[in-house]
């Protein structure tokens, strides 16, 4: 096990652990389990400077062998901030054991494709060297030849460019991260499809027998995983897994940062400490009439705020996995009583079906006809028509691509027609019971989608 | 042996389904599902066959 390395320097308490330092407008002391930490111009308030990292979270810890690495990081119960929720300590462990001649590569994925998050943005743009600290941690140990980092926007491209300059002017020595610009499209930040950009080719997923891990970039062992991810590894090797946990048990007991979008007076990017009531974290955000949330992103499950004590659980992904729920990307969607979920899920899905890549029959033809059904549900046009043909459209459809795709929003349509039963219900009467236009909270900025095709 | 077909690269001409038809069957769209991914060996030279025969080189054979 790891000590702390730095005496002189105090391990950050509290929720706010990635955000240390963040200058928050609204609220600068963070109250109970819930910081929040920007609001959705992501602006950043303060580009740590590399001097000031040091300062407050320390030196890159050396001396470390990949066994204390790997044990750390498996006490600490690191799970990968994309989406997937991976065990990061083993994701090491594969490309660290993989049997190939060419050397690993890191990538550090902060493309952001989900059109609603934030918080990756923002942790590049306030604390880079955060990140890079991971990457740099993670590559040294494995040896790795080369280390990327993909991003989308472009004051996030600005503040890791500056960080990396001054990295190297300072004398620190390791490995050159390359950074490359991701494309927009919701598609770009699949793993296959990051792992093919990076290669020099389209930024499409790609279908493969072989994992990332073992065969990724140009054949070599690829270690992929979320900058958040990279981050909460650089800290968790300077200050310990126990620290990590602060005293919890069981799952990811680390902070993370989400971003909360929709009917709440106050969205943004949050850190939360796991306990944190969803109920606590609701509040914070001004949420005055919630009725129910979207959990993890356009791919994710609902929680309908009308059933019994939902409000309650503690938002730490065991209890989170009780309800079928998981933090996912990152997002959480609230959703109050002036916009339908249902109609919510039919515009998500219509942009989703828009954003497939093209490549799979399945995807290409089932998603439309998966979205048309939605609209048929959502606009209380043919609600039985619209059940009906889900029912025969998702079995074709669903383990069919070539990615995660059409799987993705398959668990949204099954989440929502599962969770809203009685909204339904009340389609097929021809009502529904949103108390406003027939408009979305939750669609991307921009994005013009009219549920339409029902007709 | 086990039969795989890659979704990216499949245009759905449907070559295979006539040739295995035992082991895919077509959408509605014409795009194949595999039914049975376990290939016997007495099918093997057919698997292989159907695999140089798609154009779009999208079936792969799987040995295990
Ligand atoms: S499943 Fe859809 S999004 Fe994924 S590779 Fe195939 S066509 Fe593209
Ligand atoms: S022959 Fe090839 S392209 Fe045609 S349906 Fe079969 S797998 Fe697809």
């Amino acid at each position: 096990m790891i000590e702390s390395v730095s005496a002189s320097i105090m391990a950050p308490t509290g929720p706010r652990r990635l955000s240390l330092g963040w200058e928050s407008a609204q609220r600068p002391v963070p109250s109970g389990r819930v910081a929040f930490v920007s609001d959705l111009s992501a602006r950043p308030r303060l580009v740590m400077p590399l001097a000031e990292h040091v300062a407050a979270y320390g030196r890159l810890p050396g001396g470390l062998t990949m066994r204390m690495v790997l044990d750390t990081l498996r006490a600490a119960n690191l799970t990968g901030r994309g989406g997937a929720g991976f065990p990061f300590w083993k994701k090491l462990q594969a490309v660290a054991t993989a049997e190939s001649r060419k050397s690993p590569v890191v990538i550090a994925n902060g493309s952001e494709s989900e059109p609603l998050s934030k918080k990756d943005a923002l942790l590049l743009k306030n604390n880079p060297h955060l990140v890079l600290d991971g990457i740099s941690l993670v590559a040294g140990m494995l040896g790795a030849k080369s280390a990327y980092l993909y991003v989308k926007d472009r004051e996030a491209h600005t503040a890791v460019n500056a960080a990396i300059r001054e990295r190297r002017e300072r004398g620190i020595s390791e490995l050159r991260v390359t950074i490359v610009e991701a494309p927009a499209g919701y598609v770009a930040g699949q793993e296959t499809a990051v792992v093919r950009r990076i290669g020099k080719g389209p930024a499409l997923p790609q279908f493969s027998l072989d994992r990332i891990s073992s065969s990724g970039l140009r054949g070599a062992p690829t270690l992929l995983s979320n900058v958040e991810t990279f981050a909460h590894v650089a800290m968790i090797l300077r200050f310990g897994a126990e620290w990590y946990r602060q005293g919890g048990q069981g799952g990811d007991r680390g902070t993370r940062l989400l971003t909360l979008v929709g009917a709440v007076g106050r969205p943004g990017v949050y850190e939360l400490s796991p306990g944190a009531s969803l109920a606590e974290l609701l509040r914070e955000a001004d949420a005055s009439d919630p009725r129910a949330v979207l959990f993890g992103g356009y791919f994710g499950r609902w929680i309908d705020l009308g059933a019994p004590n939902t409000a309650k659980f503690p938002l730490d992904d065991q209890a989170l996995a009780e309800h079928k729920l998981s933090f996912g990307a990152g997002i959480l969607g609230v959703v109050g009583r002036e916009t339908c979920p249902v109609v919510e899920a039919a515009a998500i899905t219509e942009y989703l079906a828009g954003q497939s890549a093209g490549q799979c029959g399945p995807c290409v033809h089932g998603l439309p006809e998966i979205s048309t059904a939605m609209a048929r549900i959502a606009l209380s046009s043919d609600v039985e028509r619209g059940m009906h043909d889900l029912r025969s459209v998702i079995p074709l459809v669903e383990h069919r691509g070539g990615c995660q795709h059409p799987d993705g929003v398959i668990q949204l349509v099954r989440s929502t027609v599962g969770a809203f039963a009685e909204e339904v219900k009340l389609h097929r009467s021809g009502r529904c019971s949103a108390q406003g236009s027939h408009t979305s909270v939750l669609l991307p900025p921009g994005a013009s989608v009219g549920t339409g095709g029902a007709g | 042996m086990r039969l795989v077909i890659d979704p990216t690269r499949c245009h759905g001409h449907g070559t295979c389904a006539q040739l295995l038809d035992e082991y895919i069957r077509l959408d509605k769209w014409h795009y194949p599902i595999v039914a049975k991914q376990k290939v016997s060996v007495s099918h093997a030279d057919l698997l292989r066959r159907a695999a140089q025969l798609c154009p779009e080189l999208a079936i792969s054979i799987v040995d295990e």
